[in-house]
């Protein structure tokens, strides 16, 4: 039974219609998934030398010992991104007679399969062989790695079941500020310390032998908790990601009537971005971004070795939105893009609103990021040149290479490490946004007039935009040309 | 008011339609049937300029649909769900497609009180997005936005599929009225042979893409039944 559900788990990632188009997001991810057990192997080896060398800890195990809680409380937070509910397409096999407990069993037992099980045997098992081994020999070495990796599949459990019940709900959040906070608290008055803690209970893996017990009695205690409420609770509505039910009101902002058809589309767009969970994040990201600039303004290493640096962080700051939501751009409508193609629009108005409604959230970051006038006026200045530049040449990259191969993105699910939709497009769009102002900015910066490169990407910027007709008729032009592609792409899954 | 000449829709080599020439007239009830795979929804599409054709063209009032937007004013249509804006209430979404079609707010009032029996009052002043609809309410939602902008053609792929039967009989007696006085012409497929030959009077059989019959007048339930029983 196993054997097949795998087999159509394989067939299933295989088969599907964007898998060869996502083979550059999942490159990029087996990448970077490389990169992590590389570093994660390389600190585990270095460990001993680390705590024993250039720290000159005396008793190292038990230092590492009070320095776990710490790794299992990131090791939570890793996994609360990382980690996605075990949620198989589990309708088709519903009505087979197939044993319901075999479904669930399969659905528990391939969440373990996942890179983070087996992280803490690269972070710590060689430090078992040398170290632990050495200390207090090789029965109990085996019995402290063991009971590391117990409690690391225990956080797995506990994540499903803190995500199946508690994500995305005000109660989540609170118990994670709590929790978090009362470690915090504890750590600052003094009532107990959480290295204490963790010394003395994982001290214990090495001086009763019982305690990998205990623990895996824990994880069997957890694994069927887990199993006997996914049983209970095994309907496609229970076990598919919630939906959003609730209804949020947003009324339409009038000043839009004023543009007739194409305020009528951007009404529509900005219900779209406020209503979808997905967008909504990508909101709150460029309201997060704004902050950006107070990593670099306050010092001086940025502010004046690296002049040219705080173009980056200007096109980022007023950008964010944009490039963001930009991706997608036409991706996010894709659910209605027939719908697009039959009404009487011309598609200039079309393009024309989605233009200007990623300018004037560029526009409203510009003016949000005035404060930062406090650190000088050159920021403000800085934040013009960006700005310019990006509504009047950024946007244009942005709207062009988001017709390129679009996918349909499917608005319900959420956003976090959500590559959903993404494809070659999306991962080398950031090249040309954030490149190309330097093109006008590094000749005069070379020179040794820094601030007349900021003044040549504030003038490309502004030429750009006294352009935007012209360029927006170009760009109509090629979404005309690519209709029957781009329709066809979002009408398959 | 369509004309289809030597239209050839074709992937990978094998031909979806294939149609030589069929022309439809004003005010003509058009029912297409066929079994599954025929390319009822590709004809629609081709019809629509959603799918670019391999060969031929389609013109409405004279006019090739490709590159032309002229015939969206007067063509209203719905195929599937891709044509409903999921994010919207229905209310909103009649409203923005109203917008589209130049309408007033009153206009839209005339159009929309055709569909409450329809509704049943279940789709207008409902605090419900669009998306948590079930599939009957979607499709009353999708043709009742057909309707906006005072069509002279309407386009419906399916559109007795997963309604009740009460919404069934109502949306037949409103095309017909429609037909009746707005000379209204329709294009309706259908697996339901009872209702197309009830609302339409010219039947178009389709298979493997071709035009196999073109059926008018009389009897036409019986010629279809003595066609598919084969």
């Amino acid at each position: 039974m196993i054997g097949i559900f795998l087999s159509h788990a394989y067939k299933r990632m295989t088969r599907s219609v964007s898998f060869e188009k996502e083979m550059a997001t999942t490159v990029f991810l087996g990448l970077i998934t490389i990169m992590a057990v590389v570093y994660a192997l390389l600190l585990g080896l270095a460990l001993e030398k680390i705590l024993e060398k250039s720290l000159g800890v005396s008793d190292s195990v038990s230092f590492l010992n009070g320095l776990l809680l710490y790794y299992f409380t990131s090791e939570f937070l890793i996994r609360y991104f990382m980690q996605n509910l075990p949620v198989l397409e589990v309708q088709p096999y519903l009505h087979l007679p197939i044993r319901k407990s075999a479904i669930v069993h399969f659905l528990l037992g391939k969440s373990l399969v996942h890179i983070l099980n087996v992280f803490v045997f690269l972070l710590f098992l060689p430090f078992a062989l040398s170290v632990v081994v050495r200390d207090y020999g090789i029965v109990n070495a085996l019995s402290w790695i063991l009971s590391i990796w117990l409690f690391s599949l225990s956080v797995h459990f506990i994540m499903i079941l803190f995500k199946k019940k508690l994500d995305d709900t005000l109660w989540g959040l609170a118990t994670i500020v709590l929790v978090f906070g009362l470690f915090a608290a504890a750590d600052y008055f003094g009532w107990f310390k959480l290295s204490e803690v963790s010394a003395a209970l994982f001290n214990l893996t090495v001086t009763w032998s019982l305690f990998p017990v205990v623990l895996f009695l824990v994880l069997a205690g957890l694994y069927y908790g887990l199993y006997s409420y996914f049983l209970s609770s095994f309907y496609p509505e229970d076990l598919s990601v919630s939906k959003e039910k609730s209804f949020v009101h947003s009324s339409d902002l009038t000043i839009l009537k004023r543009f007739g058809i194409m305020g009528g589309w951007i009404n529509v767009e900005l219900k779209l971005i406020l209503r979808n969970k997905r967008t909504r994040t990508i909101l709150v990201l460029g309201a997060l971004l704004l902050l950006y600039g107070l990593i670099f303004y306050p010092e001086e290493t940025y502010t004046e070795t690296m002049p040219g640096f705080l173009v980056f962080v200007g096109i980022f700051i007023t950008g964010i939105f944009m490039i963001n939501y930009g991706q997608f751009l036409f991706s996010w409508q894709g659910g209605h893009y027939d719908f697009t193609l039959t009404q009487p629009v011309s598609m200039r108005q079309y393009v024309e609103s989605k233009y200007w409604l990623i300018s004037s959230v560029t526009i409203a970051c510009f003016l949000l990021s005035i404060p930062y006038v406090y650190f000088g006026w050159r920021f403000l200045f800085l934040h013009l040149a960006c700005t310019l530049f990006n509504i009047g040449i950024n946007s244009f990259i942005i709207m062009n290479m988001a017709m390129w191969d679009p996918k349909k993105v499917d608005l319900t699910r959420s956003s976090a490490f959500n590559y959903q939709g993404v494809g070659a497009a999306q991962w080398l769009m950031g090249f040309p946004i954030l490149l190309s102002p330097y093109i006008f900015y590094l000749p005069l910066s070379y020179l040794g007039y820094s601030n007349f490169g900021l003044v040549a990407v504030g003038l490309a910027g502004l030429i750009g935009f006294t352009m935007h007709p012209y360029l927006i008729d170009f760009t109509t032009r090629r979404l005309i040309k690519k209709k029957y592609l781009m329709a066809s792409n979002f009408r398959s899954e | 008011m369509i004309v289809i000449d030597t239209l050839r829709k074709e992937y990978k080599g094998t031909p979806v339609v294939d149609i030589d020439s069929l022309s439809i007239g004003q005010g003509e009830g058009f029912g297409l049937v066929g079994n599954n795979g025929a390319g009822k929804t590709t004809l629609f599409r081709l019809i629509l300029d959603l799918i670019k054709p391999t060969h031929g063209e389609v013109m409405i009032e004279g006019k090739d649909v490709k590159g032309n937007d002229e015939w969206k004013k007067f063509v209203g249509s719905y195929l599937d769900e891709n044509f409903l804006i999921s994010y919207l209430t229905p209310d909103e979404y009649f409203k923005f497609v109203g917008t589209l079609h130049g309408h007033q707010d009153a206009d839209l009032i005339t159009v929309l009180s055709q569909f409450e029996e329809l509704f049943n009052g279940e789709i207008t002043g409902k605090k419900k997005y669009i998306k948590d609809l079930s599939k009957g309410n979607l499709k009353k939602v999708g043709i009742a936005a057909a309707f906006i902008g005072n069509p002279q053609v309407v386009v419906l792929d399916e559109p007795f599929e997963n309604l009740d039967p009460t919404s069934q009989i109502r949306l037949k007696s409103l095309l017909k009225k429609e037909k009746q006085e707005k000379k209204l012409t329709y294009l309706i497929s259908s697996h339901d042979l009872n209702h197309v030959t009830e609302i339409c009077d010219r039947i178009v059989i389709l298979e493997k893409g071709k035009v196999i019959k073109d059926l008018r007048g009389q009897n036409l339930l019986s010629e279809l039944e003595s066609y598919f029983k084969a």
